[in-house]
């Protein structure tokens, strides 16, 4: 792709107060659209909600992006849901990038300007990031369709008997002679003393 | 085998002496700030 | 156990050990090794001809060394397979000469002297790992003249005792005189929750085990006296509490204290237990006929093989380690294995059972899908910039990079590949592309953060599993720091290339950061190892070069040590205060002159060999 096709969408999260209590959002959003290659910026109430959502796919559509940035949260909350919703919009999801300007700013930090000011650069690093992402394409690998289980105690013959019965072939590996385990010692077994 | 050297924290200054095995990453913590940055100092 | 044995979708390996694990998800290439047993286990009929013309007595393991069995022997009556086996080295020798009693009386002839191991290669998609645990050897501590005094014993040797296979067909008796004992001890914790002797945790199921003990005895012998010396006792599964209590109702006493010592009475044997109770303050003395040592449980030496072969990753107590505490208890950290029972903690035949019915319906979730996904966070090697050295194969936790012929480029197996990046940090050749992590795309990120003002900045390195989730959760606490630091995210922080360092620091950053996982937390089993290995090595450049190696910190933070986040931050931004303008400049100056560290990763690929090792050397 060449440098000047790059159009990346910057939507910006006010998290109900969670992030606009502390970083001006207003602000933000006007930042972002002086980034590189940012040519569309938008606040939200919440991104991740339905209408923030459709908001992202009308944008990329309209907009015709084709890099989105969502400034909010943590990736490792949402960032399987905006991969979706950009997938849904058909934009590969690899080309989404996330700034969490929540937890790692408006969560940690008081002063409103200092927390505004982080908040523009930890959206800036992830544009300059979103400038560089490409397509990737998932490897999808067939899956043999047996089980190993190592040990033949208690819960390797449970395990081995579940599998089996749904129809899998289990081979069944015991270091002793016999399977058992440490449970065929055992006299009686509580709470049923059986 | 384990040997003793000097080690000294990167963060507070903190310098003391522990076992360490040639070879062998071992998490190490400073005893006094609880950093990680713990070199071991070479002997010069 | 017979249905396992009859299941005609389960092929039964006894004797059989893992020697060798290749391939990833989906599609795992197992070697097992199956030793002879020199009894053929389908054609014996277990009709015990063979054990009685068997002239060889030896400790039977299954019963602890508390009774004998023969060289050629069955491990119990319910075995499965029900068939004898001959352990060579109890027998007279291979040659018939020597013996070969078993041979002549054994009917349908099966026995074989000459068996040999056998290998047999499995193709499997999922694998599940049931170890197991292992009691703690009471002979190592010697707990309580466990070793000197014969009235004293161990809990699973009274199992054994009051088992129904036992010779004395469970009628308890004492080992000297032979006779029902009339009074009986236990003590709890022997090898756990100590931290100096035996095991700092909790085993878990040892309350249960005597609560369920004395209650046995005092069903059959109810004018035994039974005392239990404890610290605590632990009865949280459904209905124990109502077996302890009924316990204490049938008369069991129950003595909150740990005696310090025991003695024995030359004479009549007796044990003689000193213990304070702390209930009353008082000291008590009781004379035992017996004292059982309730022994705690630990990790099977062998856990130690079947994590390597495996790349499984250990909690600090040696168990095995699951990937997620609590929201993934079952998977371990390589995909396609699942860990059930008592190999990832302590647990009663319940607990056992439950996990393992977990890990079966986990693992039939990927077997039903019969194709998976896998995340596209891959390295990516160029044929034309490898030199084939072979430190990405080195480096990679997950054998997930391969040189087939020697000189031959490296080749990822991209499904097995997790995505860590230190095969990319760590290759001098810029020959590695950790693809969604690239040099490009992270290089780029320091250049945006330190393009104004990069003395008010901490460049900070975060893993996305420890580090990066310690600091999100210093944010769903609310636990405020200095707003300083400017976060890069990478998959490990073994993916942070030395490179990244000297361009933040050209780039003017006062201070980096590296964070990641504890070494027992690290998601890629062992990356950060290297990571480590690498800020070392940095450290040393950087006094070379006149740049206070302190510049450069280093941190582990789990996803819980959301205070601990906070104090790095701190400590992070009082270092970032202590560095000038012009200390910054001076850097910049030193980086930008003649061993102008790497850069850019391609300007770099000159296809350099190895210096090879001269013969004196390597010596």
């Amino acid at each position: 792709m060449v440098e000047d096709e790059r159009r990346i969408g910057v939507f910006v999260c006010e998290c109900g107060i969670n992030i606009s209590a502390t970083v001006d959002c207003d602000e933000v959003t006007e930042y972002a659209r002086t980034l590189p290659d940012v040519v569309f910026s938008i606040k939200n109430r919440y991104t991740c909600a339905e209408p923030g959502q459709e908001e992202i796919k009308r944008f990329i559509k309209e907009e015709n992006l084709n890099r989105v940035v969502v400034a909010s949260c943590t990736p490792r909350m949402h960032e399987p849901t905006f991969r979706q919703c950009c997938a849904d919009a058909g934009l590969n999801p690899y080309l989404f990038e996330m700034a969490n300007i929540r937890e790692h700013c408006s969560w940690v930090h008081h002063d409103r300007k200092e927390a505004t000011k982080k908040a523009k650069d930890t959206i800036k690093l992830a544009v300059a990031r979103a400038r560089k992402l490409e397509s990737q394409e998932e490897l999808t690998v067939p899956v043999t369709q047996a089980a190993l289980v190592v040990g033949g105690g208690i819960a390797g013959m449970q395990a081995s008997l579940d599998l089996a019965d749904a129809g899998y072939q289990v081979y069944l590996v015991e270091k002793e002679p016999t399977i058992g385990g440490l449970m065929s010692y055992i006299n009686k077994i509580f709470p049923t003393m059986d | 085998m384990a040997e003793e050297a000097k080690f000294k924290c990167l963060r507070c200054g903190h310098e003391y002496t522990d076992t360490y095995t040639p070879g062998v990453p071992q998490e190490r913590t400073c005893p006094k700030c609880t950093s990680n940055s713990v070199r071991r100092m070479k002997e010069k | 156990m017979m249905d396992v044995g009859r299941h005609p979708k389960i092929e039964l390996l006894t004797y059989s050990e893992i020697e060798n694990v290749t391939g990833y998800i989906g599609n795992f290439h197992v070697n097992v090794r199956k030793k002879a047993r020199y009894v053929d286990e389908d054609a014996c009929t277990a009709c015990e001809k063979c054990a009685e013309v068997c002239p060889v007595v030896a400790f039977d393991e299954h019963q602890l060394g508390l009774a004998s069995r023969k060289a050629i022997y069955i491990p119990f009556p319910q075995s499965v397979p029900a068939s004898y086996l001959i352990n060579m080295e109890d027998c007279l020798g291979t040659n018939p000469i020597a013996c070969g009693k078993c041979l002549e009386v054994c009917d349908p002839k099966c026995i074989d002297y000459d068996e040999k191991d056998s290998i047999i290669e499995l193709d499997v998609g999922v694998i599940i790992v049931a170890t197991g645990m292992d009691v703690i050897d009471p002979t190592v501590l010697d707990e309580y003249h466990y070793t000197e005094f014969e009235n004293v014993m161990t809990s699973w040797e009274f199992e054994i005792l009051t088992g129904p296979g036992y010779v004395t067909g469970s009628e308890l008796l004492r080992p000297t005189d032979r006779k029902v004992p009339k009074s009986i001890g236990f003590i709890q914790c022997v090898g756990s929750r100590d931290d100096k002797r035996g095991h700092p945790y909790c085993s878990n199921i040892c309350c249960m085990n005597t609560v369920k003990d004395t209650l046995y005895l005092k069903e059959h012998y109810p004018d035994m006296e039974c005392y239990v010396y404890y610290m605590d006792i632990r009865t949280f599964g459904k209905q124990y509490e109502d077996l302890y209590k009924r316990s204490k109702e049938m008369g069991v006493r129950y003595i909150r204290g740990i005696p310090g010592d025991v003695e024995e009475d030359p004479e009549t044997k007796n044990v003689i237990v000193a213990v304070e109770n702390t209930t009353t303050g008082k000291l008590e003395h009781h004379e035992l006929d017996m004292l059982v040592l309730s022994v705690g449980v630990e990790p099977r030496v062998e856990t130690a093989d079947i994590q390597k072969i495996l790349t499984l990753s250990k909690a600090p107590d040696g168990f095995l380690a699951e990937s997620h505490y609590q929201l993934n208890p079952i998977d371990s950290p390589t995909g396609g294995i699942f860990l059930a029972g008592c190999c990832e903690s302590p647990k009663d035949v319940k607990g056992s059972v439950t996990q393992a019915s977990g890990a079966a319906a986990r693992a039939e979730r990927l077997l039903s899908q019969r194709r998976v996904k896998v995340e596209a966070i891959t390295s990516e090697i160029d044929p034309d910039l490898c030199t084939s050295c072979g430190i990405c194969v080195k480096v990679c936790p997950y054998k997930a990079i391969r040189i087939e012929k020697k000189k031959a480029p490296a080749e990822v197996i991209e499904a097995a590949c997790k995505g860590c990046g230190t095969c990319a940090a760590e290759c001098k050749f810029g020959a590695i592309t950790m693809k969604h992590f690239t040099d490009d795309q992270i290089l780029s990120m320091i250049d945006a953060m330190l393009e104004e003002k990069p003395e008010e900045k901490i460049c900070t390195f975060a893993c996305n599993w420890c580090s990066y989730a310690g600091a999100d959760l210093a944010g769903l606490s609310r636990i405020q720091y200095p707003p300083n630091a400017r976060i890069i995210r990478t998959m490990c922080s073994g993916r942070v290339d030395e490179k990244f360092i000297w361009y933040a620091f050209q780039k003017g950053a006062p201070v980096v950061l590296v964070s990641g996982c504890h070494f027992v937390d690290c998601h890629y089993i062992d990356a950060n190892r290297w990571t480590q290995k690498r800020i070392e090595k940095i450290w040393d450049k950087l006094e070379q070069k006149g740049i206070r190696p302190e510049r450069l910190q280093l941190e582990w933070c789990s996803a819980a040590e959301a205070k601990r986040w906070q104090s790095i931050m701190r400590a992070a931004e009082n270092l970032r205060k202590t560095v000038s303008k012009q200390e910054i400049e001076e850097t910049i100056r030193i980086l930008s002159n003649g061993d102008k560290p790497k850069t850019k990763a391609k300007a770099e690929a000159k296809g350099k060999k190895k210096p090879k090792v001269t013969a004196a050397s390597s010596e």
